[in-house]
């Protein structure tokens, strides 16, 4: 395999449209063989320099103003932010055929390279289950697997884990260990730095449209795990917000079967559980999206018979994609639009908030321009905006770096205070988030259970 | 049967039928469908649709000619109706037979047809469970945000075309990415097997068809 080969990238400056440049006389020196990992606050170009690195950019956007890139001969392929979007097959099984056909490779090396890739990222289970029925979790899983059949020599990683319960992250990052170990050169963006520590070979940090390979010592301070004080209480007598009785939810399977269950009003309840375990269906039965079985009521009415249009007045959710929310184009309308129902907030406090969320120079670009840790740092806003009495966040962490997090905790957290709002919200972050919650359910063998700490 | 071949056959039988007005070989044809989709288990429920939704363009067309033509021509009213139904539960037999997929790769296949459009189609295909989905989930974003968007909104399809729009752009990427480029040539993984036996029983329907156009 090649080893001692580099990945250059000289003098490159790329721009969408007739933006500045995002990428400005970028300069780096990748090893192959290696496994790096980009870093970076949200929108600063990682997700652009890696669809340059795989060939997509500037063929499918932006321009190319200067530079050069030389991938030492070898073959690159991605895989996206939105891994969902990527696949032309309606299942795992099809979607690998489809990758190995193009590569010209007959039925002989498939049943190999299948039998290899299935293995490796465990997704037995799931090759011949229709993609779009999938959790996010499990389609990261399948991208990954894809790439691996492919047996490409560049794998290029766009926020792989960002919907990976632990396990599946730690998991998948030995995976690609391994991987690298057999002289594949992983490059990898992510905002969360657990697992890397043992792993990882080179660390590069993106600022102001360039790029700094940071020091052993460095890499060692951005790995050291940080420890978080939060505690969780079991609920007692409180009033409820919803209570569960005798529920049961499929989807394919069954998901949740549930005696008993109580969410306390006013408090935040922290969900979490692995990938694929039912979390984003049991929001889907609690905003009338899908049907459940027994009976879910919310202050005393079922959910099920409810008018939907006062009930999701009452009930809002903060969708695991962000585009799934935005209605309008450009980030002022959408705005406007969530300022409508809120008459009691201005829009000056609005560009107070947009300068914090590092958004307010975005406030005339269309909302599916915006980077992916932009989109769901604007979701989060237009649904504070709502002010809904109960409201329900799915993994409203992915995507955002360490920075991101914070403001949108402290920002999530005001505005429960203020409101006294119910807040369910799906997690596989802890740490800052956790300290926000009241209580902690975790979704295991279709049960919710509360736990305590 | 080979899926292009199934698909052959019923274009031409099709094809002839609307030409050729003859309401008992289209009774025939029918009965045949019938059969075959009974003795391949179609699902009562599905059998029932492909009965009772094609019966509003077929009741139509009857009514036209039988009591609203200036003078009532029944045997033509009854022709034109049941060609209703020709077409339909002949390709029916196909889609029953057939997934989406199985079809478009053994047109790519058998037929040579461009794998930019055999994918293309495809993936599209795949896209509209998601975009089902999309409407709903666009609705119910809309109503959190006091927003009500009614079926008739067209707000609700600017919505629902932005989606797309940004499907397809990714769906693009996503090919590439998956190591497609247009005009490459691809090798065959899944051979959809096109045997002497397919093209016999192909050859064989045909000829009886044609034989009873010939007679009837």
């Amino acid at each position: 395999m090649v080893k001692n080969q580099s990945i250059k990238v000289k003098e490159l400056t790329f721009a969408y449209q007739d933006e500045q440049p995002i990428i400005n006389k970028l300069n780096l020196e990748l090893d192959t063989g290696k496994f790096s990992l980009l870093i970076g606050p949200t929108g600063c170009g990682k997700s652009t320099l890696m669809k340059i690195l795989a060939g997509l950019y500037p063929k499918y956007a932006g321009k190319l103003l200067a530079g050069s890139i030389d991938l030492a001969g070898l073959k690159t392929a991605m895989m996206f932010q939105n891994s969902g979007q990527q696949f032309t097959m309606a299942t795992p099984r099809e979607e690998i055929v489809f990758a190995l056909e193009n590569l010209g490779l007959d039925a002989a090396n498939y049943q190999e390279r299948l039998k290899l890739a299935t293995d490796f990222t465990q997704i037995d289970n799931l090759l011949d289950q229709n993609i779009s029925t999938m959790s996010g979790g499990e389609k990261q899983r399948v991208a990954l697997a894809v790439l691996v059949a492919m047996d490409i020599d560049i794998l290029i990683l766009d926020e792989p884990f960002a919907s990976c319960d632990p396990h599946a992250r730690s998991f998948l990052i030995q995976k690609l260990a391994h991987l690298r170990d057999q002289g594949k050169t992983i490059i990898i963006s992510d905002h969360v730095f657990d697992n890397y520590d043992s792993v990882c070979d080179h660390v590069y940090a993106f600022e102001a449209g360039n790029v700094k390979q940071l020091s052993l010592a460095e890499m060692e301070q951005l790995f050291k795990a940080v420890d978080y004080d939060y505690h969780f209480a079991l609920p007692e007598d409180q009033a409820a917000a919803f209570v569960l009785d005798q529920v049961q939810i499929s989807q394919r399977r069954l998901l949740l079967k549930q005696d008993q269950l109580k969410i306390v009003k006013g408090k935040v309840t922290l969900i979490t559980g692995a990938n694929g375990i039912g979390k984003s269906s049991f929001f889907k039965a609690l905003t009338q999206l899908i049907p459940y079985e027994g009976s879910i009521s919310y202050e005393g009415q079922e959910v099920r018979k409810a008018k939907s249009r006062t009930y999701l007045k009452d009930v809002g959710q903060i969708f695991q994609a962000a585009t799934d929310q935005f209605l309008t184009v450009t980030v002022k309308d959408e705005l406007e639009l969530s300022l409508k129902n809120n008459p009691n907030v201005t829009m000056d406090e609005v560009d107070q908030l947009l300068v914090k969320l590092d958004l307010f120079n975005h406030k005339d670009q269309v909302v599916y321009s915006l980077s992916g840790g932009q989109k769901k740092k604007l979701q989060i806003l237009l649904m504070l905006l709502s002010s809904q009495k109960v409201l329900l966040i799915d993994e409203p962490l992915s995507g955002l770096d360490h920075e991101s997090v914070k403001q949108v905790v402290s920002l999530m957290k005001a505005c429960q205070e203020k409101y006294q709002q119910t807040i369910l919200v799906i997690s596989h972050q802890l740490g800052e988030l956790a300290t926000w919650c009241d209580y902690h359910l975790l979704f295991d063998q279709q049960r919710l259970s509360y736990l305590e700490r | 049967m080979n899926p292009s071949l199934e698909f052959l056959l019923i274009f031409i039988i099709s094809l002839e039928l609307s030409i050729k007005n003859n309401l008992y070989i289209n009774l025939i044809v029918i009965a045949f469908a019938l059969v075959y989709l009974v003795i391949r288990r179609i699902s009562s429920k599905k059998l029932f649709a492909l009965i009772a939704i094609p019966f509003i363009p077929a009741f139509t067309i009857f009514a036209t000619l039988f009591w609203f033509n200036g003078k009532s021509d029944p045997y033509n009213a009854w022709s034109l109706a049941t060609r209703v139904y020709v077409y339909t539960l002949t390709i029916a037999c196909l889609a029953h037979d057939t997934t989406s997929s199985q079809f478009a790769r053994s047109l790519e296949q058998n037929f040579h047809l461009p794998s930019k459009f055999t994918y293309g189609v495809l993936a599209a295909l795949n896209i509209i469970p998601q975009m089902a989905s999309a409407v709903k989930q666009i609705r119910v974003a809309g109503m959190m945000r006091g927003m009500y968007l009614s079926f008739w909104s067209p707000m609700l399809y600017f919505k629902a075309i932005l989606v797309a729009l940004n499907s397809a752009d990714n769906l693009a990427q996503g090919m590439e990415s998956h190591g497609y480029t247009e005009g490459q040539k691809r090798s065959v993984i899944e051979v959809v097997p096109m045997t002497k036996k397919d093209w016999l029983i192909f050859a064989l329907l045909l000829a009886l068809f044609n034989l009873g156009i010939f007679i009837l």
